[in-house]
């Protein structure tokens, strides 16, 4: 019981570490270079927050508006960046990720500021982090079987084949930015009632660099990538102990090597290894 | 107390444009979005607090060697972070998660040694002279800025358009495969490159650091922000454009910090490049690169 | 029946005229064919016919239907389906996925059904898997289902991005250099393949570079030569007109 305890607020971690993965993934699968997501991860917590400490509102409906605030924000966000592409969506969407820490350090009469919000009721507990990320890993597959999933398929592969074959670019990325931007307001309102404080800065460059992080280790196509993605990063730290000082260093050389020489991802690296082991015959069968 | 601001502005837009210079250097012969540009400044700023304040050299060489040794740090990270992706597809992304590694590398190494203080240099390390000039208040200081600004801004337009590296860049910028057949080595092309970059970014970041007085190891990342605003108003690729954006955000920050707060001026900011984006992603100056796809033609 | 009619279609890069004038029609039932020396203008033809540039000028009608503003997905959608002169293939996914990605103007679920993995959503999925089965089994390519695309040989990967376009049961078909890197025994077997979905009642525009593979399946045969069109009729009046020879060998050569 004991061990439990001591690695419950571990797994707590490693959980919303998931969803968050998730809102990252679904963006990157779609082929939108999005970095908004720790944005609306920030929005998603300080609704749920806010409603539950200054409207009394219970769990679900913090968790429920926090979602669907998310959504809202990032399809809103998506109608501007539906003709950028490449480094201009990331600029984009930082800058986004800065208005809000901005906006959210300003608006004290509501967030209080940097200080941020303290002592917010523990209303969500382990057992509902797993059922929703369970709930979200069955959506997420069901997803990537359906014509949405061939769909980003072709989008991220090359845009200008699927436009050819009569794929709507437009509609796709809104529903990828809706996907993820709901995820991430649950991931948010998840995380205020888990961890029970928030601020502003948290949600910045730090949050950001994790949730893409979890997607190049473990991979943006299969759905077990960010999920393997996000335990790696959840157990690092505890596995580099030794190492704790120079963490930051552990962190960017894993990066870059795991960018440069397993650029698929570990999980879809796997899934490629595994189901393709040899090239096909090259005589003409006819 | 208007006019004041708007000099003031002038001064730190400046800087912003000398450290965006690099950025949209590299962006624009190469196509890539450095995360790792603001560790580049800080290494400026650490090596020239550390030549002044542990062996005492004059200004000027500090500076010299800020610029060298960030160069050379940027010549590194093309060789560790970029080479290796050059000849993979995938679009920007590999590119800009390994500048993202590198730059926490870089910054944590920082940290290591500077024991996460913030630094600053001895009282009077640059002499305090006030002009009054037109009723307005200028130090050497200040004056020293733009003339260095200026200075490096011109020698760059001089590489670029008067050298045969400069020839050489601005051939591969618009087509690396065409300017292979014709003798140019991109290799050496992007590494030299690099080195400028850095070079900028290192000199911008020792004056920031002697001008603020304040060197520590998370002190390029607010720049770095600062820097997309530049690039992406002034242009990708434009050098012109950085110098003219980077002054036009410097007045528009120093205005907003002074009649709001400077969290409003982040608001104001990131909004404004967030307009920019929807409107003329493209910057409003012509640069090295002039490519971008934005949708259907 | 015209099904395909470009009316003095002209396209711009600046001051640059790419295409300049051209009119021509494309039955359906047959196969027509677009030729003319390197640069010429035949993909800017075909890319404007798509919708993935726009006409500066003219009007390109589709099916009685004006469609020279309509961006591409939706050209896509009324029927026009294409390959492209460099492979474009999924090239991670596999042959079979690659050809399933092509029926998606077919597909008739909703969104909310595709969401959540609803019934109708798997059942589609599976349907559209037997229909590219069949397709495999139609070029040939059924040992290859699994692999992924981008480990085929080059003829393969040719084959595979006509099957896509064939799964999209377009009206018009727009084939840019689809034997490029064949040999003669894979362009003979894509020339019965094409002859047949002729005489189901398709239109096949074809760019190609392959003179004799042109000559067996075309009816007729346009030739453009710098943005313009130079030369229309059936296969040895064109091959014989002697603007044409000096298109292709040179003004002295004439």
């Amino acid at each position: 019981m004991r061990f439990f305890a001591i690695y419950q607020s571990l797994l707590d971690v490693l959980l919303i570490n998931c969803c968050v993965a998730f809102s990252q993934y679904v963006v990157l699968r779609a082929g939108v270079f999005s970095l908004a997501t720790s944005g609306i991860v920030s929005i998603g917590a300080y609704t749920g927050a806010v409603l539950t400490m200054r409207y009394g509102l219970p769990a679900w409906a913090g968790l429920l508006a926090g979602t669907a605030f998310g959504a809202l924000v990032s399809i809103i966000l998506s109608l501007p960046l539906a003709r950028l592409r490449g480094a201009f969506q990331a600029i984009a969407t930082i800058s986004f990720m800065q208005i809000v820490v901005s906006v959210t350090l300003y608006a004290e009469s509501i967030t209080s500021g940097a200080l941020g919000i303290h002592n917010i009721p523990k209303l969500v507990s382990t057992g509902t982090l797993v059922v929703v990320v369970a709930a979200l890993i069955w959506l997420l597959s069901s997803i990537n079987a359906s014509s949405i999933g061939r769909a980003f398929d072709a989008i991220r592969e090359d845009e200008t084949v699927a436009v050819a074959l009569g794929i709507s670019i437009v509609k796709y990325h809104t529903i990828a930015f809706a996907l993820s931007g709901a995820i991430a307001g649950l991931a948010g309102a998840l995380l205020a009632y888990n961890t029970r404080a928030i601020d502003p800065e948290q949600f910045g460059f730090g949050l950001l660099v994790i949730a893409l992080a979890t997607v190049v280790l473990g991979g943006r196509v299969s759905v077990w990538g960010p999920v393997v993605g996000a335990t790696l990063l959840t157990l690092l730290p505890e596995l580099i102990r030794p190492l704790a000082d120079q963490r930051l260093i552990v962190y960017g050389a894993l990066l870059m090597i795991v960018i440069i020489y397993l650029p698929e991802g570990i999980v879809d690296t796997l899934k490629a290894r595994w189901s393709r082991k040899s090239a096909p015959p090259q005589i003409s069968a006819g | 107390m208007f006019a004041q601001q708007i000099l003031n502005g002038l001064v730190v837009g400046s800087v912003y444009a000398l450290f965006a210079l690099g950025f949209t250097l590299v962006f624009g012969v190469q196509n890539i979005l450095n995360l790792a540009h603001g560790a580049l400044f800080m290494v400026g700023a650490f090596v020239g607090l550390y030549a002044v304040t542990l062996v005492d050299l004059p200004l000027v060489v500090a500076l010299l060697l800020s610029i060298l040794a960030a160069g050379c740090i940027g010549v590194l990270l093309d060789f560790f972070a970029f080479r290796p992706l050059r000849k993979r597809r995938g679009g920007e992304f590999p590119a800009i998660m390994s500048s993202i590694g590198a730059n926490l590398i870089l910054i944590s190494i920082a940290q290591q040694i500077s024991q996460a203080q913030v630094s600053g240099f001895p009282f009077g390390t640059f002499p305090i002279v006030i002009y009054n000039f037109l009723g307005l208040r200028i130090t050497l200081q200040q004056i020293a800025i733009l003339c260095c600004v200026m200075l490096f801004t011109t020698v760059l337009l001089l590489i670029i358009y008067r050298t045969s590296f400069g020839r050489q860049a601005r051939a591969v910028a618009v087509n690396e495969r065409t300017a292979l057949l014709f003798g140019v080595n991109p290799s050496q092309v992007y590494a030299l490159t690099f080195f400028i970059a850095g070079g900028l970014a290192g000199a911008a970041g020792f004056i920031i650091g002697l001008a603020f007085n304040s060197v520590h190891f998370l002190m390029g990342e607010p720049l770095l922000l600062r820097g997309f605003v530049v690039v992406i108003l002034g242009g990708m690729g434009s050098v012109v454009g950085s110098l003219v954006a980077g002054l036009t955000l410097g007045i528009i920050q120093t205005m907003s910090v002074f009649y709001f707060s400077s969290q409003i001026s982040d608001i104001i900011i990131f909004s404004l490049l967030f307009l920019i984006l929807l409107i003329r992603p493209t910057g409003f100056f012509k640069g090295l690169r002039q490519d971008v796809r934005v949708g259907r033609n | 029946m015209t099904l395909l009619s470009l009316n003095n279609v002209e396209r711009r890069f600046g001051g640059l005229r790419a295409v300049a004038g051209v009119s021509f029609d494309v039955p359906a039932g047959r196969v027509t064919g677009l030729i003319g020396p390197n640069g010429s203008g035949k993909t800017t033809v075909i890319n404007l016919v798509t919708g993935m540039l726009g006409v500066t000028s003219g009007r390109i009608t589709f099916k009685g239907d004006d469609i020279s503003e309509l961006p591409p997905h939706e050209v896509a959608r009324a029927g026009v389906a294409r390959t492209f002169q460099s492979i474009r293939l999924l090239r991670d996914l596999t042959v079979l996925d690659n050809v399933v990605i092509g029926f998606h103007r077919h597909e008739k679920t909703n969104l909310v059904e595709n969401l959540f993995g609803l019934p109708a959503a798997r059942r589609e999925r599976r349907e559209f898997r037997d229909r590219a089965n069949v397709l495999l089994k139609r070029f040939g390519m059924t040992d290859y289902a699994n692999y992924a695309a981008g480990q085929l040989s080059y003829g393969h990967q040719r084959k595979v991005e006509v099957m896509r376009a064939v799964a999209a049961a377009p009206d018009l078909l727009l084939l840019d250099e689809p034997v490029a890197g064949m040999n003669d025994v894979e362009a003979y077997e894509l020339a019965d393949l094409l002859r047949e979905l002729v005489a189901d009642g398709i239109a096949i525009l074809l760019v190609e570079h392959n003179m004799r593979f042109v000559m067996s399946l075309c009816e007729h045969v346009h030739v453009v030569n710098s943005g313009q069109l130079i030369a229309s009729g059936p296969p040895d009046a064109v091959a014989n007109d002697p603007a044409v020879i000096a298109a292709y060998l040179g003004e002295a050569r004439a």
